[in-house]
């Protein structure tokens, strides 16, 4: 499709060399393998793996999802295989791709996350590491993390001492100062930010009079919540000077440049994977299209380039 | 077993119309895997003019595979604000279909007799399940339970699936007035009673309380009882890990104490789900 043209698509976020500026976001596209029938995983510039933390994770007693108006709820609650089983039976397949890996943590304690960062680093091949403190559905970590810039800049400072591999902090946006937590991880050592993660939401069973969801609250991702990314993007880029990756109801290569140009060097697809699979392949295309049809020669031209 | 891959195509609906009360028979003309799609598996929809809502896909059992025609059917209960606009489809509407999903019904093990027991919505891949059967030349007792009368699926639409319909209503309108467990206690004591080798094979799809009475039934009689499971879901392919269940068994790594309906299942042997 981008054949005979000359749109160079290539962006370097915080040293890692990605073909195109689109990522599919963690947690929306699992180790990478049950998309492979959908989506030819060279074509994004990215994955970001679901997180991985310490010990394998059972997740949250369902029902974990429901949809909501113009986006949905979940409450998965980090089930995963934990660090060995990732190693063992995730990475042989994630390393073999020719697309960049970024591996996405959480753990319980501070220390953890250094002891997770060391053995990723030593695993060789992996293009950096994305720090979730901002998971909405676990009790311990994740979030309660990501709202203090104390224990974010704790956290980011353990990862930092354990590796030279790029870092990415995943911020949520369920704080009354996301620049505050930016400010603070970069601080801290981060090489990039990744944001927004969901917004914490409820839906509730009108018949049974009970919560929906099997851990009453969960996230809220999909077209809902752009606006909101949007916004605090634009706040947390005139916050620090660190590269963004955006991401927040990205369905369309105009969401995707709409981020882009409000100052995100790279997106994040996540939810629209589940609706479309190939949706991030589309994105990358279209935004390819946009570029040629507008006179872009450089995708990193359009960067940052809202007039306000 | 791996199933055929699934892809993300177009198709045309072709035909749309109430079968019974609040049940629509949705025909989708679709080139490719579709019409190969083994008994079981499942089809993720989203109606082509869809903008907004629904955002997720609806994902439902494919009931009949016309190979002639390169048609699959689905058939769906009007439920929610998303099977409504579902509804809303006309002919010629284009429909986005992810599929063929999931894993197939087994095949039942050599001389067993299968029996089909469904309830409500999930009658449509018993009856997909049934019309295969007896293309390879064997004879499913199809049981079906309904809330009434109007609540079932006409007989042009179960035919293909069986010669031995035995219909249950929870109000007596049609049939047994009671539950499929009746029926299928007795369809067990029949084949108790021709030949000990004759041993049954139950598949049962439906509401979660009729299949839980139906595996324990099954678990007592000591037969062998493969459900497939409905839950709510959002990819279908398993990268989102919102459809799970519970295990049964205690699994060697807390990873694995809940699976994913969509590519786990969303067929189990009744034995490995915590009911």
């Amino acid at each position: 499709m981008t054949e005979g043209t000359n749109v160079d698509l290539r962006v370097n976020v915080a040293g890692i060399e990605l073909a195109n500026p689109v990522l599919l976001a963690s947690g929306t596209c699992g180790y990478g393998e049950e998309l492979e029938p959908f989506l030819k995983l060279a074509d994004v510039g990215g994955i970001i793996t679901k997180t991985i933390t310490p010990e394998p994770r059972a997740g949250n007693k369902p029902p974990r999802i429901i949809e909501t108006p113009s986006g949905m709820l979940n409450a998965i609650g980090l089930q995963n295989p934990g660090l060995e089983g990732f190693v063992e039976h995730k990475w042989p397949f994630l390393s073999k791709l020719d697309t960049k890996v970024i591996v996405n943590i959480a753990a319980p304690t501070v220390e953890e996350h250094g002891e997770m960062t060391a053995r990723i680093d030593a695993l060789g091949g992996v293009a950096g590491i994305e720090v979730n403190i901002s998971c909405p559905n676990i009790k311990e970590g994740g979030v309660l993390f990501g709202c203090s810039p104390t224990a974010s800049a704790d956290v980011v400072a353990t990862v930092r001492r354990n590796t030279d591999l790029p870092i990415i902090v995943k911020l949520t946006p369920n704080v009354t100062d996301i620049t505050a937590i930016a400010r603070s991880v970069v601080d801290a050592g981060a090489d990039a930010v990744s944001l927004i993660n969901t917004l914490v939401g409820m839906a509730v069973d009108l018949d049974a009079r009970r919560p929906v969801l099997g851990n009453v609250t969960g996230g809220l991702s999909g077209p809902a919540i752009k606006p909101v990314a949007l916004a605090l993007l634009w706040k947390v880029r005139q916050a620090v000077d660190v590269p963004l990756l955006g991401l927040g109801g990205i369905s369309t290569a105009e969401d995707a440049l709409e981020f882009l140009v409000t100052g995100a060097s790279a997106i994040q697809v996540g939810t629209a994977t589940f609706v479309r699979p190939g949706a991030a392949a589309q994105i990358v295309s279209g935004i390819d299209e946009y570029c040629r049809d507008a006179g872009v020669t450089r995708v990193t031209d359009l960067v940052g380039t809202l007039r306000s | 077993m791996k199933p055929i891959e699934a892809q993300d195509v177009d198709g045309i609906v072709v035909s749309h119309e109430e079968v019974a009360d609040d049940f629509r028979h949705l025909k989708i003309k679709i080139e490719g895997a579709f019409v190969d799609a083994k008994p079981g598996q499942f089809v993720q929809l989203l109606p082509g003019r869809a903008t907004s809502w629904p955002l997720l896909r609806i994902p439902l059992s494919i009931s009949h595979i016309d190979l002639t025609a390169s048609t699959f059917s689905v058939l769906y209960e009007i439920v929610g604000s998303k099977s409504e606009a579902l509804s809303r489809l006309r002919i010629s509407d284009p429909v986005s279909c992810l599929g063929p999903l999931g894993h197939p019904f087994p095949p039942p093990p050599v001389g067993a007799r299968p029996l089909l027991v469904g309830g409500g919505i999930g009658v449509p891949p018993l009856i997909h399940l049934g019309a295969h059967l007896r293309s390879g030349g064997l004879s499913p007792i199809l049981i079906v339970g309904a809330r009434h009368a109007g609540k079932h699926l006409p007989p042009k639409l179960l035919s293909p699936a069986t010669s031995d319909l035995r219909q249950a209503t929870d109000d007596g309108t049609l049939g047994h007035h009671g539950f499929v467990t009746d029926l299928l206690a007795v369809a067990l004591k029949e084949d108790v009673a021709s030949t000990a080798t004759d041993q049954p094979v139950i598949y049962t799809c439906g509401p979660h309380p009729m299949m839980a009475a139906v595996a324990r039934a099954a678990e007592e009689a000591g037969v062998l009882c493969y459900a497939s499971l409905e839950e709510y879901m959002a990819c279908g392919f398993g990268v989102c890990v919102g459809c799970v269940v519970e295990r049964s068994t205690t699994p060697t790594s807390a990873y694995e104490q809940f699976t994913r309906v969509c590519v786990d299942g969303p067929v189990y042997d009744a034995r490995e789900i915590l009911w």
